[in-house]
């Protein structure tokens, strides 16, 4: 028999709460089965949220649960731009790289197939932007064929150290499609000092190099700087060396480094804390870019259907953020 | 610009400050802009109108009739909710007692909400009279939980219910907005069920006095028939506060509550 003073009980506690704010109701006496089945249909129709049952009483926010996305930029609903590194191996070895890149790492590549796929599928699933990354992607053969396959489907950014314009390479590079692609060529500092400590000696002057190319190939370059949260003093130098090389100010990008891959510092970025952009690997697909070689941020090993991959990281990322709000409200009872 | 209209209401659950705030926001801006009080009970309220105080009272169907009654009729209702238009009185009892109308109640226990509640009280006894039954034939147990607030808290009709359920009473008599809340019958299955329910009356109105001219009335009423449901800013408020859309004052609706009050003797003050 159901105790059904239950639904008056829920009326009268949930009356006397504000909206958004979380009440204990006590389910009493009876099966506790049926009481719960009689509480979430209560919730269901009157517009608030069973949160759980715990030690005899059910958990519940008055009204409706916001949406735990609805705050968020539109560049930023998980989706919107689609990550794909195509290689994973370098010419470089930088000392904080979040991909563990280098010379000696093996090539994971996602290839010619995988990548047109990807971009065919990104269309149909409401991405509106592709970045492809490497390690160094210019090492690739087909690069222009993997860009061409991106560039035919959606605006698409290409990132790249900048130090690899010549011969073959460069030929590639001019056959891509100028009014669909920007370059984004990693520098860190204004003079070589900092950034050839991490990257190598003679890579600063190299990549200054590299963006003077493409700029003259008339490529939109876009500069991005990894740096460390306390070196942020450096910036306005550098942003007035960025302008002197013709980067507009909404092409310069300063990234906080992160303590991912081969840094031994930097901002620690795990699932709860870090706004997903959905990056896919020949390995599967990752929560974001900045973690890409690291199993804890892998969100399946299945890449396709892509719309599939995106859906269940928004998932994931909508319980996260609804978790946490609800965190904010809990005031348990016992 | 003139100074923005005082509306009035009483603050019978904590989203009441959620409410009115959204509807301030609404009106930010506009020609008729407003601001609100918060009453603890209806009388204060009604006498802060007649005060001048406020411009304007959020009033339920108790406090309109007493204030027509404090004012000779002078004052007048701007607007009410859709659901102000279609309230009605659900008599109630376990399922399978067999209640088939209001005369069945002859010789058994009725519980009844808050004295002053219209919906749980006072049209509850004005329907009993109307349909026959003398005082004494029907034994009422009154459940003053929320005196003040005109059974807005709903309180007392739960309370009534409690009273049916723990064999108290036989049968409860409660506003449709409290036998909504709690699922009709479909969430009690077996449980409760409605053996008689009344004719519609009016419930709730924005009430004013003669010095709130209508240069000043007519632009906020307009604007506050404007709110959309369909528009996304608007639905919270309107849900939270009951309605689908503001319409103009249903005054007949209220003939069965000033005839209630003359028979029952209520007074129009507190």
């Amino acid at each position: 028999m159901v105790n059904h003073g239950i639904v008056l009980d829920l009326v009268e506690r949930l009356a006397t709460v504000a909206d958004g704010a979380t009440a204990a109701v006590p389910l009493g006496p009876g099966d506790q089965g049926l009481l719960t089945q009689t509480v979430a249909a209560w919730c269901a129709r009157t517009g608030n949220e069973l949160l759980e049952v715990r030690n005899g009483a059910a958990i519940i926010r008055r009204g409706h649960t916001p949406d735990p996305l609805a705050g968020l930029a539109s560049g930023q609903m998980p989706g919107t731009r689609l990550w794909m590194y195509t290689n994973f191996d370098c010419n470089l070895a930088c000392d904080y790289c979040c991909a563990r890149s280098s010379p000696q790492t093996a090539r994971r590549a996602l290839g010619i197939d995988r990548v047109r796929r990807l971009a065919g599928e990104a269309v149909q699933a409401g991405v509106s932007e592709l970045l492809l990354t490497g390690g160094e992607p210019f090492l690739l053969p087909d690069l222009d064929d993997l860009v061409e396959a991106c560039t035919d489907a959606l605006p698409t950014t290409l990132l790249t150290n900048g130090m690899l314009f010549r011969g073959h390479r460069l030929e590639r590079l001019r056959r891509m499609d100028r009014d669909r692609l920007a370059l984004q060529i990693s520098l860190d500092s204004a003079t070589p000092d900092t950034h050839d400590s991490h990257r190598g000696t003679g890579s600063w002057a190299r990549a200054v190099a590299g963006i003077r190319i493409a700029q003259d190939e008339g490529i939109r370059v876009r500069v991005a700087a990894t740096l460390p949260a306390g070196q942020s003093h450096e910036l306005q130098p550098f942003h007035t060396f960025l302008d002197s090389l013709g980067i507009a100010p909404e092409d310069q990008v300063i990234r906080a480094l992160a303590h991912r891959g081969n840094a031994d510092a930097g901002l620690e970025l795990t699932i709860e804390s870090l706004i997903p952009e959905v990056t896919v690997t020949a390995d599967g697909v990752y929560w974001h870019p900045v973690s890409a070689d690291d199993t804890d941020q892998l969100v399946t090993a299945e890449i396709f259907p892509l719309a599939e991959a995106i859906a269940e990281v928004r998932r994931r990322f909508s319980d996260y953020r609804a978790r946490a709000n609800a965190a904010t409200q809990w005031f348990p009872c016992a | 610009m003139s100074a923005p209209l005082i509306v009035g209401s009483v603050a019978y659950t904590p989203n009441v400050v959620t409410i009115w705030e959204g509807i301030r926001d609404y009106f930010a801006g506009t020609p008729a802009e407003m601001d609100f009080v918060l009453f603890s009970n209806y009388g204060r309220q009604v006498d802060s109108l007649l005060e001048g105080t406020i411009d304007l009272a959020w009033n339920t169907n108790l406090a309109w009739v007493r204030t027509v009654a404090q004012t000779n009729g002078a004052c007048r209702a701007l607007a009410m909710r859709d659901t102000d238009t279609m309230f009605r009185t659900m008599f109630v009892a376990r399922a399978g007692t067999g209640l088939g109308g209001l005369e069945d109640l002859k010789g058994r226990r009725l519980a009844l909400g808050s004295r002053d509640s219209a919906q749980a009280a006072i049209l509850p006894v004005h329907f009993l009279t109307r349909a026959g039954l003398a005082e004494g034939e029907v034994d009422l147990l009154r459940i003053d939980s929320d005196v003040g607030k005109h059974g807005d808290t709903g309180r007392s009709e739960l309370d009534a219910l409690r009273a049916v359920l723990d064999d108290k009473a036989d049968a409860a008599a409660i506003g449709i907005n409290t036998w909504e809340a709690i699922g009709r019958d479909e969430l009690m299955p077996g449980a409760m069920e409605v053996f008689w329910e009344s004719p519609i009356y009016s419930h709730c109105n924005f009430t004013a006095l003669p010095a709130l001219t209508e240069e000043r009335s007519v632009p906020w009423v307009e604007h506050l028939l404007a709110m959309d449901w369909d528009d996304p800013r608007h639905r919270p408020i309107l849900e939270m506060e009951g309605l689908r859309r503001w319409v103009a004052p249903r005054l007949e609706g209220y003939e069965s509550l000033f005839e209630a009050v003359q028979e029952q003797g209520i007074g129009p003050r507190w």
